[in-house]
């Protein structure tokens, strides 16, 4: 008698949605004219060495909640109809903030211990683009990118002129120290300590350990346009000035109506030299693959065959999704106006 | 078979502005970049060896857009961009916005054989120069009178040309950088691109040259493309990859892929410049959408051409 019933009205609240979800999913999916301009969110926060035996549930429920609430901030935007560039920057900005991604506050730290941040947004209807590489005081590196986009006649500023931008658009710098957090900071002295370990001298990082980590986001708008946006602080430990793929167009990011939106996350020098994210925007545009199909042969073959690892997500203008990696796992996130809201991490779940 | 390509940038060249004196020294240091790097084809060097060649004696000529003489700042300061790729492995090494580089190419090639990255910039990318036992040089060694004078008309307001010193009235803005691409007799192909960007750029700016699939782009059995041209426009179209994707996934001819991308595609986003490519079957293909180009190739065949209009 005295443990009320509670759990009952939430529960069918909870409920009902998802099944009357269910039902319209079912029913759009019948009748595909019904729903003729899908939107669509997918997100990454980052491909590596994800397995559920290193996993405690305090830990996965800690990156579900992240990548929920960057999809719920991402895929808002797209139900109050508005833009897919809108969606990716409000997805990634969410996990810019959250301390678990290597992105903006809690991004990895480089050899000399600081978080050195890349970030590039692409907006499919132009194409427009905007990024940047090497900066060390600006919150969130995607807003920067959005303003060398919209507010500069460049695309890429890197290092000291980027940040000198951002002043100039009367963006407030942060302290370096803003970004650094105590489990970066260990994972840069295990770093540090293997290394010298390995080479019996701390000093010429040749840089990298434990890649992916980035965090990404591509959407389909109700207008139909796609977007793409990525950003990370690449590898702990890299060498200082190194950049890798995230802001760089065409292989970490890549946005255009005419084909499909990819954002990448991985081993940033392969997905460079593959110019992993148009390869696969080119394979759907010129050979006419399903993206998933283009996806799978970039990052399954032509990627694997290099030696690379890492993984992606895209979106065409049909709203088909990709989400594909060669690694052991992929933080990932899909919602769209179709009922669809998945999260996952690990290889067991492969779309 | 072997055949080698080299431009020293697209943009306005007025005919009025370029002096029958000034002509022949430019024609003058294209011969001596072309020739260098055939002579390393000839000698059956790799394509590689043949572009890095090729591209170091354009840095090392003030009259060019890259090393010594590149564009300055807006600050004055000259700021420099590189990359190369071998189409073998299709392996790849860039530098952007460095200062104190002599031979930015060099630098590029030490990243891709020496270092697990691809792309360094700014100070990161000189730390590696120095522990690689590269000599850095003053910022004044790159800047020449002539910039200086191109520098001080550009925040004038009068536009100039990259290309060309100003002449008495002032011309039209155009933009210069260097670049080779080659194919050796192993049938291995490879690209290489250096620059100092636009004058009064931004300090940071960083164009397409150093961007992989953008202004540099080497797959073997496909084609090797330098880009030279208003950089922004060049990396959004992802030109270079473009190019080669347009004839790996459509069958296209390389001449077929470079004229649908700069008179269609880049004309589209509102795009200028121009492109070198040659394909594994040792077509050459230099073509641009602006008043000129300075540009030559040179084939086994025994042709050798160079051309700036």
């Amino acid at each position: 008698m005295s443990r009320p019933r509670r759990p009952t009205a939430p529960l069918f609240l909870t409920v009902v949605p998802f099944v009357l979800a269910a039902i319209a999913g079912v029913a759009r999916a019948a009748d595909p004219g019904a729903d003729a301009r899908p939107i669509v969110l997918v997100i990454h926060g980052g491909a590596g060495v994800i397995e559920r035996s290193r996993m405690t549930s305090a830990k996965e429920a800690s990156y579900r909640a992240g990548l929920s609430a960057a999809l719920d901030a991402g895929f808002g935007v797209l139900e109050r109809g508005g833009s897919s560039l809108d969606a990716v920057a409000a997805a990634v900005r969410t996990m810019e903030d959250d301390p678990q991604f290597n992105a903006g506050l809690g991004a990895v730290l480089n050899h000399e211990g600081d978080a050195e941040l890349d970030a590039a947004i692409m907006d499919g209807n132009g194409p427009r683009a905007g990024a940047v590489a090497a900066v060390l005081h600006v919150k969130n590196p995607i807003e920067l990118a959005r303003l060398v986009m919209e507010k500069s006649p460049h695309v890429l500023l890197v290092a000291g002129g980027a940040e000198e931008f951002a002043l100039a658009q009367g963006m407030p710098l942060v302290p370096r120290s803003y970004f650094r957090t105590e489990a970066r900071e260990h994972e840069l002295e295990d770093a540090l300590r293997a290394e010298k370990a390995r080479r019996g001298s701390a000093t010429g990082a040749s840089g990298g350990h434990g890649g992916g980590g980035t965090v990404g986001a591509v959407a389909l708008d109700v207008k139909g346009n796609l977007a793409a946006a990525t950003s990370t602080g690449g590898l702990t430990n890299k060498r200082q000035g190194r950049v890798g793929d995230s802001p760089i167009i065409g292989a970490g990011t890549y946005a255009s109506n005419e084909s499909c939106a990819v954002s990448g996350t991985g081993q940033g020098e392969y997905f460079i030299r593959q110019v992993v994210a148009y390869d696969i925007c080119a394979l759907v545009h010129y050979r006419s693959l399903p993206i998933a199909q283009a996806m799978r042969e970039v990052i399954h073959e032509k990627l694997r065959r290099t030696g690379g690892e890492g993984g992606a997500i895209g979106v065409d203008p049909a709203g088909n999704v990709a989400m594909d990696f060669n690694s052991v796992g992929m933080f990932r996130g899909v919602r769209d106006s179709r009922g669809r809201r998945e999260i996952a991490m690990y290889d067991d779940a492969h779309y | 078979m072997h055949a080698i390509a080299i431009h020293g940038g697209a943009g306005t060249v007025p005919r009025a502005t370029l002096s029958a004196e000034h002509e022949g020294r430019f024609r003058t240091g294209l011969a001596a970049a072309l020739d260098a790097g055939f002579a390393v084809l000839q000698h059956r060097g790799s394509s590689l060896d043949a572009v890095a060649a090729a591209v170091r004696v354009l840095e090392d000529d003030p009259l060019f857009n890259a090393g010594h003489g590149a564009a300055l700042t807006r600050d004055g300061a000259a700021e420099l961009d590189a990359a190369i790729m071998d189409g073998r492995e299709m392996r790849a090494g860039a530098v952007a916005s460095v200062r104190h580089v002599k031979n930015p190419i060099d630098l590029a090639r030490r990243v891709m054989e020496k270092s697990r990255h691809v792309l360094l910039v700014g100070s990161g990318a000189e730390e590696f120069a120095l522990e690689e036992n590269f000599a850095l040089m003053p910022n004044r060694y790159f800047r020449t009178a002539e910039r200086v004078e191109q520098l001080e008309f550009e925040q004038r307001g009068q536009r100039v040309s990259e290309l060309v010193p100003p002449g008495s009235q002032g011309t039209v803005g155009g933009i210069g950088t260097v670049g080779a691409v080659a194919l050796d007799v192993e049938g291995n192909l490879a690209a290489a691109t250096s620059t100092g960007g636009m004058t009064n750029k931004r300090p940071g700016r960083v164009g397409d040259s150093p961007i992989i699939g953008a202004g540099t782009y080497a797959k073997n059995g496909v084609c090797a493309v330098s880009a030279t041209g208003h950089g922004e426009y060049f990396i959004r179209a992802v030109a270079a990859h473009h190019v080669c994707a347009a004839v790996e996934y459509r069958g296209l001819t390389l001449a077929q892929a470079v004229h649908e991308l700069l008179h269609d595609k880049l004309h589209r986003l509102g795009g200028d410049g121009g492109l070198i490519a040659v394909d594994a079957s040792g077509q050459l293909v230099l073509e641009f959408t602006t008043e000129g180009m300075f540009r030559g190739a040179r084939h086994s065949d025994g042709r050798r051409e160079i051309a700036i209009y």
